[in-house]
């Protein structure tokens, strides 16, 4: 349980809030490079941490996320034309750069030197890795650009989706470092997923129930071990980073591509859930691509607004017939939202202080534990948080069988970080 | 029409959430299982907690005695007897030996267990390895910490 002023802490992003200003520390996901796809192209709206903002692609392919709304009278530059190296507002013509700087006010003399003293608050828009990253904290404290393997790769080696979440970012990203409810809520899914199915990891899964836990602290933020028994006393380890903020990489199987989340917060009841599923060491195959796009693995399948085709509308499409077979665990189809559901049930955000956390909720008491030290950190004496430093961000997950006597974070200390080329350290 | 799912999951449903208790208090006991982690325990004992008691061990042979930070010796069998949730707290590179009979004792009673190694990053891998070697077959979870607080964010959010 957190207490109310605890949950409010950790749940609250808008601008001034503790948790708000930590998340303004690093370079965050804010649309799919696709959305902006050419010079030109339709400008976009995009809510991030409570602010509305507009991301366009101007005439030079530069990049721009700035205030949606024009500074004359507060109409949305959606409607604007992007025109000519800049954003023009239809109403009267009032001209944006990607930076916000106004340059052109038609009904000012251009010699006044008007526009000049008009400029709409903008954040940096960068490409990397398919998606367009961007910083919204001061200017003088921004960190270099991020480094999770799947951005650095080659483009046709890595996959990346969206999907919008009618649920706090907090109760999301707990669901990704849950591991113990991998085990009932996908247990349909380890054997018939496309993404999942064939790996020998798979077995040790599904033949205990009750997997151990080891939570171990990193520079950037977790590590969160479960272990099964293996053969000859051994033990299967799935050993999942959590990078804070809101970073995730699931642990491998087999060969499949290895997959992941952000959870970024839209404002305090919705949020982006990112996936991404990529090799270090190979493209990704036709057939794996296909089953990405179909919304199988950690996807799903969305409309043009990136929300879900089941959702909460439609009851997520709930199937309580394969339920009752044994197809599904929760009458929901696919991984992605089997979580989501579940996570918007709770309401938009999840009253913490009537909840029961048992001992195998450790890595969530962790996360929750740094979260709260870092935002404290930051606000009181300006500590840079954990996970802002590239070298943090160069996590492995892994699936490993290790002797019985050791620490899972030296024994695959390797495995755990990035080997440029080398694929995963998988079962 | 809406469907249920949309109807009842808005923020104004969730101020129909039932107001009243859902558990009971729970039972823990936390044992400091070597010399330092007496330290800790007797600081964290400090805090207000629901029904949680705080011990250290004293070993002798194969069995164990409780004791209390007045020193009052206590039955391990009967302390988990009526335990639902026992925290193991250890040192990293310390002989966590006493570990192996509560967790046998807490195994005979089906009580959950959990292991906190505290202050790892100052002892080498050796050390750590020693001391997990004695406590993972014994707690079903394992938590490796840096901030001694941690235990107290702990106990709170599992409501002890």
């Amino acid at each position: 349980m957190l207490r109310k002023e605890q949950n409010d802490l950790l749940t609250q992003t808008g601008p001034g809030t503790p948790m708000g200003q930590m998340f303004r520390a690093y370079w965050l996901p804010a649309l799919l490079a696709e959305e902006l796809p050419e010079n030109e192209c339709p400008p976009v709206r995009v809510k991030l941490l409570s602010e509305r903002l507009l991301a366009f692609r101007d005439s030079e392919g530069r990049y721009g996320l700035i205030d949606e709304f024009c500074a004359h009278r507060g109409v949305s530059l959606w409607f604007g034309r992007n025109e000519e190296s800049g954003l023009r507002c239809p109403y009267h013509g009032w001209k944006y750069d990607v930076t916000g700087q106004c340059i052109d006010v038609p009904s000012e003399p251009a010699e006044s030197g008007f526009c000049k003293k008009v400029k709409l608050k903008s954040y940096p828009l960068v490409e990397r890795g398919g998606v367009l990253w961007t910083y919204m904290g001061p200017p003088d404290q921004r960190p270099p650009l991020p480094e999770f393997e799947f951005a650095t790769v080659p483009r046709d080696w890595s996959y990346m989706s969206k999907r919008f979440q009618e649920a706090n970012w907090l109760q999301a990203m707990e669901g990704g470092i849950d591991s113990s409810h991998v085990s009932f809520l996908h247990s349909g899914n380890l054997e018939s997923d496309p993404l999942f199915k064939g790996a020998k990891g798979n077995q040790y899964n599904l033949s205990d129930m009750q997997p151990h836990f080891e939570v171990v602290e990193n520079p950037g933020g977790l590590l969160i071990g479960a272990r099964r028994n293996a053969e000859d006393g051994k033990y299967y380890w799935r050993i999942t980073p959590w990078v804070m903020p809101c970073f995730t990489m699931v642990p491998p199987r087999g060969d499949h591509p290895v997959h992941g989340h952000f959870w970024i917060p839209i404002d305090d009841a919705h949020c982006w859930a990112w996936s991404y599923d990529y090799k270090p060491n190979r493209k990704l195959t036709a057939d794996e691509l296909a089953a990405m796009r179909r919304g199988e693995g950690i996807h799903a399948a969305v409309d043009a607004n990136f929300r879900p085709l089941a959702n909460k509308d439609n009851d997520y499409l709930m199937n309580r017939a394969a339920q009752k077979a044994g197809l599904t665990y929760s009458g929901v189809e696919g991984i992605a939202m089997q979580d989501a559901s579940l996570q918007e049930s709770m309401g938009p955000i999840v009253d913490r202080t009537l909840e029961n956390l048992v001992s195998t909720d450790n890595g969530i008491i962790m996360a929750r534990h740094r979260l709260m030290r870092a935002a404290k950190a930051l606000a009181e004496k300006g500590v840079t948080p954990p996970g802002v430093d590239p070298a943090q961000q160069r996590v492995r997950s892994a699936s490993v069988v290790l002797p019985p006597d050791q620490p899972f974070k030296d024994a695959a200390k390797e495995a755990l970080t990035v080997r440029p080329g080398v694929g995963h350290a998988s079962v | 029409m809406e469907s249920e799912s949309a109807r009842m999951t808005t923020a104004a449903e969730a101020r129909f959430r039932i107001n009243a208790p859902n558990s009971q208090p729970r039972s823990v006991k936390v044992i400091a299982l070597d010399t330092p982690s007496q330290r800790v325990i007797a600081q964290l004992a400090k805090g207000k907690w629901n029904r949680t008691s705080f011990f250290s061990t004293a070993t002798s042979g194969n069995s164990i005695q409780l004791k209390d930070l007045s020193g009052r010796a206590f039955d391990l069998e009967a302390e988990v007897a009526n335990a639902n949730l026992v925290v193991m707290i250890a040192s990293s590179g310390e002989n966590s030996q006493a570990a192996g009979i509560i967790g046998e004792a807490c195994k005979d009673k089906r009580v959950m267990t959990t292991a906190l190694v505290l202050g790892s990053e100052a002892k080498t891998d050796e050390a750590l390895s020693k001391t997990l070697a004695q406590l993972r077959p014994h707690a079903l979870m394992v938590v490796i910490a840096s901030a001694e607080e941690y235990i107290e964010d702990m106990l709170t959010a599992l409501r002890a």
